[in-house]
């Protein structure tokens, strides 16, 4: 319990070291944010006036302070491109963001641990090498060629979804998770494909293990200590790969959103940074920082809700 | 009384691509040996690692990695084991025999409580309730002689000492009273203490239970006043057979000889009066602490005093976690955290490790590792390096073919060796050797300690020698230092 704690204050801390460097970083970024609004010939009273509408004119630390509370109220600022508040449109592409996360890391979760599990059992034998192939070839296929296949196969050949005609969850749930499963496949085989690499081999080594052979000499089954014995200490390293993976998927991918035309965060970013629109690029860079910092903590967590040994520390 | 276990013309073998540069290089295969057990007696099965003897219990046990093959037949209460199906076999492990095995640190699964794991056994060949299961996995607990036993029965692995580790395995291997236990080197990892206390407590359940034991030993000496029977195996063949007397006052055959002439004899020359000896180390007032998690100091050494002087060999014994290594490291200047005096007079004392495996960095080779304390320096040009590992590696007792090998491709006894060059590169006076034989057969063993002694008078080498193993302290030292409860006493 105390652990959790200490764990708990160093998120927070981080998380403030976090915005305190998005913040500082568009401060020294060269070139001022009142002449990209109010054009290059904007006279010195307009500037000013305008500094003084924006808080722009007070010292940095209140700034900040004022900054971080804003923030912490929902107040993610106004983005200079579209004049609309930054809440309003991270509001608008994090759902699909978030919805494509869940369901391709259901995705992953549901096919690696299976797969997994069965390539180690057969590692030996001609199926397995087989399986190893196949695993081996789709964690190498880029995403966005598997995206076009999958477009091709769910939209054109089972009419799934209309490629290329998004549905808004605001309109139709159930047409939005449809068209989310081409993307999330897209995501997630690759992913699939690298976890299912991980569970094997951790599986093969903890086979070796001096505890396998006391199980063994107990009478347990071949599948009793595969799925009793060695499976939970299989899948302690494999949480660290998982964490990694959704907070990657978290961020956005940038890519897929493109091939399928999907308004998520990733695409968001892209174009905010065309415009210059550092609000929402700020914004954004402390949801994907604070997406990576908090799944950490979960899978610090995790690992010691699997691992006894790490909850003793 | 018939036999309980006959074993005839067992032969085990491994395909020859697998075991390849393996840590021995030798054959481990069985080479056609038979032997029988009676009802409720201790059989000692003596030998060095490769001997066959391992591979002949996991025979027995039904444990054999499956790319080995063995042939032969192992008959077990009348019925042949070997030509059981794989389901037949499953009922008779851990049921009628179990096995207990040398690492209690890894034998366990260390993500899953320790009374689960005895209550497995229970789960695995009876049809008891929950609550009559945990009564008799607490009731083994105790009998393997464990305080607490409901303490223990929520307990993770790691949580106990090696020892209680080894005694919860012994409770899970006789909780369903098996007609045969198999314990293979089950007090190697041991303390002297700790593995006494075992032994009995095999003794007791053995002549309570009547329960057969099949031991597994490098160790002659342990299993002299423990077992009915002692079998000598040697390259995968029984050598000789016979009762402990008969081997221990009349062996036949040379190999047991041999075997016998390895154990370290208790001579040990008195401490001569060393006053008009220069010292090497002194140290005075000396407390050493150890760094805990979270940053708080233990003590573990308090107030010690004592000199170590020129050409003597000192022996520091104490049980395991005592404080021998912080107090080994505080004398190297590896830890920071003591006060007191500690005086060399010596140059760059060195150590010579226990673990000759994982003291050597597995990617270089040994010419470059040898080398590595002489590049520090700075002093040696690269030919004049080069002559002196290899002058060094040849005292020590290997040829320079060595020098491009890597760790890898050496033997236990090998990779001692290049370890104990490693500490005399720099050519100092004082060496610390913490446990450096324990890790090695006893054949093996004798080997390394006369190197120890011989580079000791050549070269008028003074070491801190430490060890668990008796025998081998009265063997090597001159004066022996006993470490109790953090305090420092002489042994007279």
């Amino acid at each position: 319990m105390k652990q959790i704690g200490k764990k708990t204050i160093t998120l927070i801390i981080t998380l403030l070291l976090i915005s305190l460097a998005a913040f500082l970083a568009f401060q020294v970024i060269p070139g001022d944010p009142s002449l990209s609004v109010l054009g290059m010939d904007a006279t010195e009273q307009q500037i000013a006036a305008y500094q003084k509408q924006m808080g722009l004119d007070r010292p940095l630390p209140v700034r900040y302070v004022s900054w971080v509370l804003d923030f912490v109220r929902g107040d993610l600022g106004e983005s200079y491109h579209y004049g609309t508040p930054v809440s309003g449109l991270l509001g608008d592409k994090l759902p699909v963001t978030l919805a494509l996360t869940v369901v391709s890391f259901l995705f992953i979760l549901g096919l690696s641990i299976p797969f997994g599990i069965l390539m180690a059992r057969f590692a030996d034998t001609r199926f397995g090498r087989l399986m190893n192939v196949i695993n081996q070839t789709l964690m190498s296929v880029p995403s966005f060629f598997l995206g076009v296949l999958l477009i091709l196969l769910f939209g054109l050949m089972l009419k799934w979804f209309t490629p290329g005609e998004y549905i808004s969850y605001t309109e139709s749930m159930t047409g939005f998770l449809l068209y989310l499963i081409a993307p999330a496949a897209a995501i997630a085989i690759p992913k699939t494909a690298m976890v299912i690499k991980f569970l094997r081999s951790s599986v093969l080594e903890q086979k070796k293990k001096d505890y396998v052979r006391t199980a063994y000499s107990k009478g347990n089954t071949d599948n009793r200590v595969l799925f009793i014995h060695v499976l939970k200490n299989s899948c302690i390293p494999v949480i660290t790969i998982l964490g990694m993976i959704i907070a990657d998927t978290m961020a956005g991918s940038i890519v897929v959103e493109q091939v399928f035309n999907l308004p998520g965060v990733g695409r968001l970013l892209v174009s905010s940074i065309g415009y210059r629109d550092y609000p929402v690029v700020q914004a954004i860079i402390v949801y994907i920082a604070s997406a990576v910092v908090i799944v950490n903590f979960i899978v610090d967590m995790l690992y010691r809700l699997a691992d006894p040994r790490i909850r003793e520390e | 009384m018939g036999n309980m276990l006959e074993v005839r013309n067992l032969e085990v073998s491994f395909p020859d691509e697998t075991d390849r540069i393996e840590a021995e290089p030798v054959n481990r295969a069985v080479k056609g040996i038979s032997f029988s057990m009676k009802r409720g007696e201790i059989l000692a099965v003596i030998g060095e690692s490769g001997s066959g003897k391992s591979m002949t219990a996991l025979s027995i046990a039904g444990l054999l990695p499956e790319t080995a093959a063995s042939s032969g037949q192992i008959v077990f209460d009348g019925c042949d084991l070997m030509a059981l199906t794989k389901k037949e076999r499953k009922a008779i492990q851990g049921k009628e025999i179990s096995m207990i095995f040398q690492e209690p640190m890894t034998s366990l699964n260390p993500v899953m409580k320790v009374g689960k794991q005895v209550e497995e056994v229970l789960r695995l060949h009876t049809k008891l309730d929950k609550t009559e299961r945990k009564k008799l996995v607490l009731k083994a607990l105790e009998d393997a002689g464990l305080d607490q036993p409901e303490k223990l029965y929520h307990s993770y692995p790691h949580q106990l000492s090696g020892g209680m580790r080894q005694r919860a395995m012994i409770a899970m291997a006789m909780i369903l009273q098996p007609q045969l236990m198999i314990a293979d080197e089950p007090t190697t990892a041991l303390d002297k203490r700790i593995q006494d206390q075992i032994l009995a407590l095999l003794k007791e359940i053995n002549a309570k239970k009547q329960m057969g034991i099949l031991f597994i030993s490098h160790n002659l000496e342990v299993v002299k006043d423990f077992c009915d029977r002692i079998l000598v195996m040697y390259e995968g063949k029984v050598v000789e057979e016979g009762t402990p007397e008969e081997i221990f006052y009349h062996p036949r055959e040379d190999y047991t000889k041999r075997l016998l002439a390895s154990i370290p004899e208790g001579k040990r020359t008195i401490g001569t009066a060393h006053t008009n000896r220069k010292k090497v180390l002194s140290v005075e007032h000396l407390n050493v602490y150890y760094p805990e998690k979270g940053g708080k100091l233990k003590q573990v050494i308090y107030d010690a005093n004592f000199a170590i002087y020129e050409r003597e060999i000192v022996g520091l014994v104490g049980d395991s976690g005592g404080g021998k290594s912080s107090l080994s490291k505080a004398i190297l200047g590896l830890n920071i955290h003591t006060d007191g005096v500690i005086q060399h007079n010596t140059e760059h004392p060195q150590m010579v490790f226990q673990d000759p495996y994982g003291s050597l960095n597995p990617v270089r080779s040994i010419g470059w590792i040898l080398e590595e304390p002489l590049r520090i320096q700075r002093k040696l040009t690269k030919k004049e390096r080069r002559e002196q590992v290899q002058e060094m590696l040849e005292r020590v007792g290997l040829d320079k073919s060595y020098l491009t090998r890597r760790p890898g491709e050496l033997s236990g006894g090998q990779r001692q060796r290049v370890g104990i060059a490693l500490a005399l590169i720099l050519k100092s006076r004082f060496i610390i050797a913490d446990e450096p034989v324990s890790a090695l057969d006893v054949t093996i063993q004798a080997q390394i300690l006369s190197l120890l002694k011989e580079l000791g008078k050549e070269y008028g080498l003074s070491y801190l020698f430490i060890s668990h193993d008796m025998a081998v302290i009265n063997e090597m030292c001159d004066r022996i230092l006993r470490l109790e409860d953090g305090r420092i006493y002489e042994e007279k």
